[in-house]
This record gives structure tokens, sequence and C-alpha cells, in this order.
């Protein structure tokens, strides 16, 4: 497993990835984005070739990337990772507090 | 319309959502007349103007029961030759402006694109917007506005409660309309007040609009937060503390600047302390208490301290991977549940993994 700040990536089997995934739509500049910032812009980018954002049609914030050629996360603030061919579940930072839990502001 | 469209769109209408400027009162008015003409009725005879969600929703309230209710709002109203008692509102006519064409819209687009389709083209153009204006900002004024009306124990107040529900959100509505065109012949009306005004209301006779926010201030997830002033503030005065999302109650945000560990320890009420806590920093807190260094590894330190009538405050220190331009490197705290024993099981708890399953090859 990887981490780029406050985002996780974990490899699972390709026979673990749940059926029915859709691509995740991409954003303006037409980027596969798994998190943004919304008050830096920085965002952690998947980039490569043969590689896919993808997520659950009802469950938009359930994240996996598939890499069949070769993958690399990218975000302005953090260095770049390389991700070997594979499938992988996309895990966000989370804090504790005491009644609620929440996300992890990058 | 393919991905880069959508985001556009979603794009341009979360700014929309966003927007801090005055309103642009006859484009808003323009589109009022539009929706009222879609849901077959004859334009309201007057549209009267607000400075917040909290005076709109006052001034309804004031408008319906005919009663004097807030002095301020009574003059912006008198000054618009609206007084209560003599004005009248007529009907709600809210779900024949709103709700009706939004369902009419929604069922055609379903039938276009078949429900998977519908699913992934909500996703592209409404999530971002949903969460960023719906979920962090309506939900928290919303409750704000309530507890406020709430506390006027009388016929005004219940009705403002009321008014709150009947409200059509104006440029937060940007949350679902980014799903739709501008040029949605049913939805256009709605959306040319969206891109104009804040919050409005539908009666037959008079159409309530209200003011964008003067300032609005996030955070990097996007939740209200400021330490200077109000997060979202309205140009007539209304405004709300918070802090990453959490709204601060006015008296407790004027102590905020001059917050000592001890004013903290003292404080009794949980809620209040923990706002406190989250403004002093943890960090500062830890360092200026009792504070004990559990255990430490690989993954960081572990840092307890026990909170008088509350949980212990249960802290995880660590190491950005990724030096800062200038070589150092910054250090930071993630607070993780009081049942965590090491460093490690706290990071791993910030993932939702087991210390055993969380072993990153690699960190950036």
């Amino acid at each position: 497993m990887h981490r780029q700040g406050d985002v996780l990536v974990v490899p699972i089997a390709p026979a673990d990835l749940p059926p029915g995934l859709i691509d995740a739509p991409r954003d303006r500049r037409h980027r596969m984005v798994l998190a943004l910032g919304e008050a830096t812009g920085h965002a952690h980018v998947l980039t490569g070739e043969r590689v896919a954002l993808l997520s659950p049609p009802e469950e938009p914030d359930r994240l996996y990337l598939l890499v069949e050629g070769y993958g690399r996360l990218v975000h302005e603030e953090h260095g770049p990772i390389s991700l070997t061919p594979g499938a992988y579940r996309v895990v966000r930072q989370r804090e504790y507090f005491p009644g609620a839990i929440r996300f992890v502001a990058d | 319309m393919d991905d880069i469209g959508l985001a556009e769109r979603a794009e341009s209408w979360l700014a929309a959502g966003l927007c801090a400027e005055p309103a642009d009162r006859a484009a808003a008015e323009a589109g009022v007349r539009a929706a009222y003409a879609v849901a077959g009725l004859a334009a309201p005879d007057r549209i009267i103007w607000l400075g917040s969600p909290a005076a709109g929703a006052a001034a309804v309230a004031m408008l319906s029961t005919g009663t004097d209710g807030d002095p301020y709002v009574w003059e912006w109203l008198a000054e618009q030759d609206c007084v209560p008692g003599r004005a009248e509102l007529g009907a709600s006519v809210r779900s024949k402006v709103r709700t009706g064409p939004w369902a009419r819209a929604r069922s055609a687009l379903v039938a276009e694109l078949g429900p998977v389709g519908y699913a992934r083209h909500s996703v592209a153009t409404t999530r971002r917007c949903w969460q960023q204006l719906a979920d962090r900002i309506v939900t928290p004024l919303r409750t704000r506005l309530t507890e406020q009306f709430a506390a006027d124990a009388d016929e005004v107040g219940a009705a403002a409660q009321g008014a709150l529900l009947d409200a059509i959100l104006g440029q937060h509505d940007a949350a679902w309309l980014a799903a739709y065109g501008d040029d949605s012949p049913e939805l256009a009306g709605l959306a040319r007040v969206a891109r104009s005004a804040g919050w409005w209301w539908a009666f037959e006779r008079i159409a309530v609009l209200t003011e964008r926010p003067d300032q609005v201030h996030r955070d990097n997830l996007g939740r209200l937060h400021h330490a200077g002033g109000p997060a979202l503030s309205y140009p007539d005065g209304f405004g709300m503390y918070a802090w990453r999302g959490m709204p601060v109650p006015d008296d407790v945000a004027a102590q905020l600047p001059e917050l000592t560990a001890d004013r903290i320890r003292s404080e009794s009420n949980a809620e209040v302390r923990r706002v406190m806590l989250e403004y002093f920093g943890f960090d500062r807190y830890l360092s200026e208490s009792e504070a004990t260094r559990v255990q430490s590894d690989d993954f960081g330190v572990l840092w307890r301290l026990d909170l008088p009538g509350d949980e212990p405050l249960v802290m995880v220190e660590v190491v950005n991977a990724t030096p800062e331009p200038d070589g150092t490197r910054r250090t930071y705290f993630l607070r993780v549940p009081p049942t965590v024993r090491t460093a490690r099981a706290g990071v791993a708890w910030t993932f939702d993994l087991t210390e055993e399953q969380y072993a990153p090859q690699q960190q950036t």
C-alpha cells in the first residue's frame, strides 16, 4: 500500500473489485481526481497508461483504481507514487471527533 | 454531454452557489416572473428584498402572521411599503414553482439516460455541489436559524421556523440545478434566480427575495471556517461563526482570541470546550498541559491527556513524509479514538485499517 498525504491506496485482488463499477467522472481538465482540496485547489490525480478510476454508480465516494499499464499518483505538495499493474482501493484519511468522524483536510 | 462539459457545468454552478457578490436584482426578478409563468401562475404583484435568509424568514413570518416582530426587519419592510398587517402574501406557491418543475426535469432526465446513466450524470454534475453547498453551508445555516427562531417563543418565532421549510434556496439550489442546463425550459426561471440571488420565498401575491452573503470562508474540505470573524456573513449584518464546520456561538467566538489552557480546562460545557480546543490547537494544548507521552514507534508518537468530565484526548503526532521547500518537515497531530494504544494503531485507524493491516511501502 502507498500513502500520499491524506490518501492511501491499498492493493486488492482484481477479483475483489465490486461488480458493476463505472468510470468515475473526469474533472474539467479531464483529470482522474481521487481527492480535491477546496481551499488550495490541490488534487490527488491518477495518470499513466491504461489506468482507470472507478466507482459504484450509487456510491461515488467509494473509489477504486485499475492499473493495466502503469500508473502514477501525483499531487502538488507530495511526491509522486508509481503504481504497478493491479487493482487498488482508495482510502481517505479521517480524524476522530467525539460523536463524529471527520475527513482530514490535506 | 461529455465529462468535460458536465464538469464545467458543475464548476460554474458551484461558483454561483458560493458567490458572495451583491444580488443582480433585475435578473433575479426576471427569473422569478419566468418561474411563476412556467408554473402557470400570474406574476406576483410585488417583489421585495431583504438582506439575509434570517431577515427573509423573519419577514415572511411577520407578513404571514400580521405581527410587528423584529424592528429592523419591520423598517426594511416599511421602506418597501410592505407592512405586516396590511400587505397580503397569499398562499405559498413553492411546490408549483420549485418542486413540480424539478420533479418533471428529473423524470425526463432518467427517461433519457436510464438509471445507470442518470446516476453517473448526477455524480458528474451534482456530487460536489451537493456536498459543498447543501451539506457544508445550507445544513449549518438552517440549524443556526432554527435555533435562533426557536429562542423566540412567540407566534413570529414559530412562523419563522415554518418559513425556513418553505424557502427556495436561490444560489444554494445550485446543489441540484447543476444536473440541468440553464436553458432547460422547465427550470430556466429558477436557474436565473439561483445565478442572481440568495434564498427566496414564493407566494401568490408577493415574492420575498434576499441578498447573497458578502463573505464565505471555507477550509480545504469546504467546511465553514474562519478565525477573525464570521465564516458566513450577509450584508445586513447577520453572520455565523464557525471553526472547521463547527458552528460557534457568538459569545464563545468573542472569547476565542484570548483563550488559555486554563480557561479551556475550566469550561464546563463539553461542546464549547471542544470548539475551544480545536481553535487553540491540540498540539499547543498538549504542550501547555500535563500530557502523557504514551508510546512511540516508526509511525509517530502517541499522546494522551485526560479531560475532566469528557473522554480523554488521544492524539498521534506524525511527521510529514514530504519535506517543506526549506528542507524541514512539518509535524501534525491527528485525534484518534481513546481506545488506541500505539502510534501505528492510531495512524492505521485514520485509514480505517487495523494496526497489522497498516504497512505502507511508500509515503510521500
